[in-house]
């Protein structure tokens, strides 16, 4: 993986520089920014996260599962009550929903996790500190061949930085 | 939020004032975020001292629970009929304590409420640690705390059946679910902030823990796209949890037939109640947080006039579920409800039914007057009205009760030992002491969540930028590292 770095102080600088890099398609462009910022998202248009589709279906395995424990208990151990039947929906619902939320929601942070490739054993290749901090980077995964034009592309839009990396 | 209020006049260089176009005028850069709020790791000598008291009011509770081991349960205060005692109602009152947690940082975060970016991570630490304490409760409870194994409802060999229609099973269920949910809604919270202080670190050791506790976060636009999407739904399956947790506690007590406790209105009443008490622990931390670390620019007195007014609500709310509660001991010609009603408030528990009345309804009218709502001497002093209160809320619906029954022969009372004052104790040693750690090791306020409510620096201004906040921040120099326009 090679490409080029361009660190930037200013938001519009960087939003400018990606929509030219884009347009002449020079590579995979890739944003580093502090904080989520909606004009990255605009000039990015990457399609919708698909974190909801896994809360979805983890969320209904785990409503399944929730009431399948009770229903199971009850079945396997039953405590007979004269009139009472042995399974019963209304309680079941408590543990239906608490077991939802828990594989629902812990499935989601996984389910990021994953598409966020992350954890990441290493930060170093096209990645700066100063990303974390005050800057917002760009990093472009360019041939060889057309690693001077997305140079020139980012110095022209105000990087402060730029440079190589592999 | 007070934003159209009269605004209070700049404060020096760090004006509070924040209007709906600007939140935090004290606030100039991302760089100065970072170093002020980073700063706050540095340990100082209060918060050592703090630290050894915490520690030393844990070693008073062990130490009594280890006598309490050693004598048998009699230690405490127990005497049939009353068998729950001050740590059931210690464990709700903890419970409770960790509702506002995760409601300021879920349900509000849902209703994009400003006031919510400054406090939300101190609530949310506040909520894992006030539901670890409560989770001590139970075990305290039993005489042999070392089978507490016991109530974990799986099917045994021990002849010791699960029922799942059980209130105490449920609860288990509950109170998992919300702690595993509330930490990792608290972890996930803090990944793009430890990758800050990873970044920042100059120790080797610090720097490679901070490595391996940020997972390699790098500020990428995928990682915020899925992090953004994934908060998002994490906020809205903890948003009925909290409203489910503290519900399910009170099928504990609404499921029996005691006099006091077999109403349906327990639900509401105790969510209203535990959101309450939460926030009053919130201003109790936040408030001499604000003033240790110097950040009265980010917890401004419109985020502390926000959450009074919230205060103030569920205050009223927890007012109108005791009239509510009378009101049907009255009509429903119930002789034995109407006598216990009686008996907790003009009676043999008048004492605490009057403390519980006096601090969670009528002291928090105050907060009716925006002057008491901006004087955080006053919201100190709020909240810890607002957390004994509570407490007794607890002890009045637990207590009186269990001692008041349906028949005469039944009745008794209950007077707390020296042994349940320990243990009390400890637990607020060991919720402090937690607290106090954290705080020291992770930041107390979402770092890249102040930064997304800042203006980013920009090559050309935005058409509008002088419009934002003029007259308020004239003359206001806000502090920066580059001097570059914002």
């Amino acid at each position: 993986m090679q490409g080029v770095l361009g660190a930037f102080h200013e938001l519009d600088s960087a939003v400018e520089a990606i929509e030219e890099l884009k347009q002449n398609k020079v590579g995979d462009i890739t944003v580093y920014t502090p904080t989520p910022r909606h004009e990255f998202e605009h000039v990015m248009k990457h399609p919708p996260s698909r974190v909801r589709v896994f809360t979805l279906i983890f969320g209904l395995c785990g409503v399944t599962f929730g009431y399948w424990i009770p229903v199971w208990i009850s079945d396997y151990w039953p405590i007979v009550v004269g009139g009472k039947a042995i399974a019963t929906w209304v309680p079941f619902t408590i543990l239906g929903f608490e077991v939802m939320v828990l594989i629902g929601g812990l499935m989601t942070v996984f389910a990021m996790f994953g598409l966020a490739h992350i954890p990441r054993l290493t930060t170093t290749v096209g990645y700066d500190p100063r990303f974390s901090s005050g800057h917002f980077g760009v990093w472009v995964e360019a041939d060889p061949d057309r690693v001077d034009e997305a140079m020139t592309i980012l110095r022209k839009h105000g990087a402060e930085e730029v440079r190589r990396e592999r | 939020m007070a934003t159209t209020a009269a605004p209070v006049l700049p404060d020096g260089h760090r004006p509070n004032v924040p209007s709906a176009a600007r939140r935090f005028p004290g606030i100039g850069s991302y760089e100065q975020v970072d170093r002020e709020i980073a700063g706050t790791l540095s340990p100082t000598l209060g918060w050592f001292a703090a630290l050894g008291i915490a520690i030393l009011c844990m070693l008073v509770g062990a130490t009594t629970w280890t006598y309490q081991i050693h004598e048998g349960l009699g230690a405490a205060g127990y005497q049939p009929p009353v068998m729950w005692g001050v740590y059931i109602v210690t464990f709700v009152f903890w419970v409770g304590i960790g509702h506002a947690g995760t409601l300021i940082s879920a349900i509000l975060y849902l209703f994009r409420a400003g006031f919510r970016t400054s406090i939300y991570r101190v609530s949310e630490a506040m909520t894992v640690f006030a539901v670890m304490t409560a989770g001590l409760f139970p075990i305290l409870h039993l005489g042999r705390p070392w089978k507490f194994f016991y109530l974990i409802p799986y099917p045994n060999w021990r002849l010791i059946w699960p029922n799942p229609k059980s209130p105490l099973v449920w609860d288990v269920f509950a109170i998992l679910t919300y702690l595993t949910i509330s930490s990792t809604f608290l972890y996930v919270g803090l990944i793009p902030d430890i990758a800050i202080l990873r970044d920042r670190e100059k120790n080797p050791i610090r720097k490679a823990i901070f490595a391996q506790l940020a997972l390699g976060w790098r500020n990428s636009d995928r990682e915020w796209r899925h992090f953004t999407r994934a908060y998002l739904f994490l906020a809205a399956f903890a948003t009925p949890l909290v409203l489910s947790v503290h519900s399910v506690v009170s099928f504990d007590f609404a499921m029996a037939l005691s006099p006091g406790w077999h109403a349906t209105i327990f639900p509401p009443y105790f969510v209203a109640g535990a959101i309450f008490s939460g926030i009053g622990m919130v201003f109790t931390i936040v408030i001499p947080l604000r003033k240790a670390f110097k950040l009265e620019h980010y917890i401004t007195l419109n985020d502390l006039d926000a959450a009074a007014k919230l205060c103030l609500f569920t205050s009223m709310v927890v007012g109108l579920a005791y009239v509510t509660e009378f009101q049907v001991a009255w009509m429903s010609g119930n002789n034995f409800e109407q006598d216990y009603f009686w008996n907790r408030v003009f009676g043999q528990w008048a004492w605490a039914a009057w403390i519980m009345l006096i601090c969670n309804c009528v002291v928090p009218l105050s907060l009716f007057s925006q002057k008491l709502r901006r004087n955080t001497k006053w919201l100190f002093f709020l909240s810890l009205t607002t957390n004994l209160g509570m407490w007794f809320e607890r002890f009045v619906i637990v207590e009186p009760s269990l001692s008041h029954e349906f028949e005469p022969w039944q009745w008794g009372t209950y007077r707390p030992t020296w042994v349940d004052y320990g243990i009390l104790l400890g637990s607020f040693g060991w919720f402090f002491m937690w607290f106090l750690l954290f705080i020291k090791q992770l930041p107390v306020m979402a770092m890249s969540e102040v930064k997304e409510t800042l203006q980013p620096r920009l090559r050309v201004a935005h058409a509008h930028a002088g419009d934002v906040d003029h007259d308020l921040t004239e003359g206001t120099v806000y502090p920066d590292d580059t001097g570059a326009p914002h």
